[in-house]
């Protein structure tokens, strides 16, 4: 029941992460098709418009970072970050488990660090009710969120792991990083 | 604490992350952690929080995802046969024959993709078993392959561009237009090299006696045009300044589903796959830099990369001298780490050096990503050997044995550019 919840997140999460991704496409290509749509009328009336999605430059940001963040946890046990594998490629099973709960345990103090303070930086931009510049302002804190959220999730799945490892289990990024590409 | 010693204690802690394996983002906020703690007053988290978030959303990177993913849609599709059958019939007159379908076949894939492991897998699953069923020679196929395929990182759309761009607070427009002679050049480099070697080795290579006429020629690439106007389209809009990056890469996103769409390879399957692929992709490459830009700000609290720069500064070196110097350390460097994170740890660091001596940083950044194309072939850690090693079964060494020749190829081309910074600098100008 635990396991098949924690799946759910991180796979809901990194498939919301896909869906900024599309989503900047389809903003930025409409903008384009209307910067397009202006020259024309401009070359047919010798005056443009401006037809523009207002801040759509800005939202194509928040949208990025609400990618790049939602995604981290389904990138690490998709094995997608990458990392030096040299040693520890080549360590026998025992020092090679040793390893990983090190570095896992690294990870997870840096990643939960960051989620404290980006949940601090969130509570901040609440407190202060700073918005977004530009035409379109939003609340910063509705934009930080997707960020805050993605890390959370990656310390999450950081636990998950850790969890995972001292159980006598494989790391769950085990043999993706290396055959990433012979798909 | 000295600011000597300081540098050592981080340089050992950045090797120990990365050494043990440590995800190379986390490595890179590990230290700008450790040199914030142990050099700087100033609040650790709230400058990590402020960092990670403002760096992390910005239009001009946004161009990153697109990029990938434009690239993960026409790796999937029936491009590599095209480009097979659309290219090989051209090459039958130059010395090295199909050879030459690896050089240019690369080089076209590369002006469509940033990446170059994507560039020799998509290339390389194609024309590897065909040249070997042909009789040629196999450290022949794996060299070429493996030396054009590092052209994907220069020609543009280049993802280590991108990064380098943003990174280093330059033009990503101007960047891309400046790769395009110096990606040409090598392209040229490496065609002279397989003509001169097949006309020293004629007894080793087949003959291929297929003469076609122009007509059928024409016929047989005519599944290439498309490819052709996406590459004229998207490195066309951002030169004549119709399009940012961002803007041309979203366009070439969907030109690249049309394409995909309309020969049949786009599928439900297909769509998700190259989807959720440059969303994981494009995630990794922005923790990295999100990471090295907290790296950046924690070094400019330590004062490291000035005194680095003053140092060399009082050095008196050449340019010429820093120059080379910079490159092997680099060659060094990309035997262990990926291109990406050579590039963002120069940028943390070694930039303000680079300032110092009065090098042009939009020069610096061409100069940078061909060395990197020469990590990509060096062992053991060099990402198109790896494909290879995946494509083929040979292992690393072999393939790097092969790709020796187009490492040299590649600092003749280094040395070209230092010698007529022109070629790097002339289209960027004009714009």
């Amino acid at each position: 029941m635990l396991r098949r919840s924690l799946d759910f997140i991180y796979r809901a999460a990194g498939g919301l992460a896909a869906l900024f991704i599309l989503a900047i496409v389809v903003l930025v290509f409409a903008q384009v098709g209307l910067n397009v749509a202006d020259k024309i009328w401009a070359a047919l009336t010798g005056q443009g418009v401006g037809l523009t999605i207002p801040s759509y430059a800005d939202f194509t940001g928040f949208f990025l970072a609400a990618s790049s963040f939602l995604a981290l946890a389904y990138a690490l046990r998709a094995g997608g970050h990458i990392r030096v594998t040299l040693l520890i490629g080549r360590m026998p099973k025992g020092p090679r488990r040793l390893t990983e709960i090190c570095v896992v345990t690294i990870a997870l103090a840096m990643s939960a660090y960051a989620t404290w303070y980006l949940g601090l930086l969130v509570l901040e931009s609440l407190e202060y009710g700073d918005r977004s510049p530009g035409m379109v302002s939003v609340p910063l804190w509705i934009v930080q969120m997707p960020v805050l959220l993605g890390l959370a999730i990656l310390t999450l799945a950081l636990i998950d792991e850790l969890v995972g490892l001292l159980a006598g289990r494989a790391p769950s990024w085990d043999g993706k990083a290396e055959n990433l590409l012979s798909e | 604490m000295s600011i000597a010693t300081l540098s050592i204690i981080l340089l050992v802690l950045l090797f120990a992350f990365l050494g043990s394996g440590l995800w190379v983002a986390f490595s890179l906020l590990g230290v700008g952690i450790a040199a914030m703690a142990l050099f700087s007053d100033a609040p650790l988290g709230l400058v990590m929080a402020t960092t990670l978030w403002g760096h992390s959303n910005s239009w001009a990177l946004a161009a990153l995802p697109l990029f990938i993913w434009m690239g993960e849609i026409l790796f999937r599709s029936r491009l590599s046969e095209d480009m097979f059958t659309g290219l090989s019939p051209w090459m039958n007159r130059l010395p090295g024959q199909l050879l030459h379908v690896n050089v240019f076949a690369c080089g076209i894939f590369a002006a469509v993709s940033g990446s170059s492991a994507a560039t020799a897998a998509t290339i390389g699953k194609l024309s590897i078993p065909e040249l070997s069923r042909r009789g040629y020679p196999e450290k022949m196929i794996l060299g070429t392959l493996a030396g054009s395929a590092t052209l994907g990182l220069l020609i543009p759309p280049s993802i280590i561009l991108i990064v380098y761009g943003v990174a280093t607070e330059q033009s990503i427009a101007r960047l891309f237009v400046a790769g395009v002679l110096p990606g040409l050049l090598l392209v040229s480099l490496f065609v002279g090299y397989v003509a001169i070697w097949a006309l020293l080795n004629r007894a080793s290579l087949p003959t291929e006696d297929v003469r076609a006429s122009f007509a059928e020629k024409l016929r047989r690439s005519r599944r290439l045009v498309p490819v052709i106007l996406l590459i004229v389209g998207v490195i066309g809009s951002i030169y004549t300044g119709i399009a940012s990056p961002t803007d041309a890469a979203a366009v070439g996103v969907v030109l690249a589903l049309l394409l995909s769409w309309r020969e049949g390879t786009l599928t439900r399957a297909s769509f998700v796959d190259g989807l959720m692929g440059a969303t994981v992709t494009s995630c990794m490459i922005a923790f990295i830099l999100a990471g090295a830009s907290f790296l950046t700000v924690a070094m400019g609290f330590t004062g490291i990369p000035r005194v680095l720069a003053e140092w060399i500064g009082s050095l008196g070196l050449s340019t010429f001298t820093l120059l080379a110097a910079l490159t092997v350390f680099f060659v060094i460097m990309g035997c262990f780490l990926d291109g990406i994170s050579v590039v963002v740890l120069t940028a943390s660091v070694i930039m303000p050096m680079v300032m110092q001596a009065g090098i042009d940083p939009l020069w610096f950044g061409i100069f940078l990503v061909i060395v990197v194309e020469m990590s990509q072939i060096t062992p053991p850690v060099g990402f198109n050997l790896f494909v290879l090693q995946s494509l083929t079964g040979r292992d690393i060494l072999r393939v790097a044995h092969a790709a020796l020749p187009f490492f040299f190829l590649m600092i003749v081309a280094l040395v070209i550019i230092v010698v007529f910074p022109g070629i790097v600098t002339y289209l960027p100008n004009q714009m």
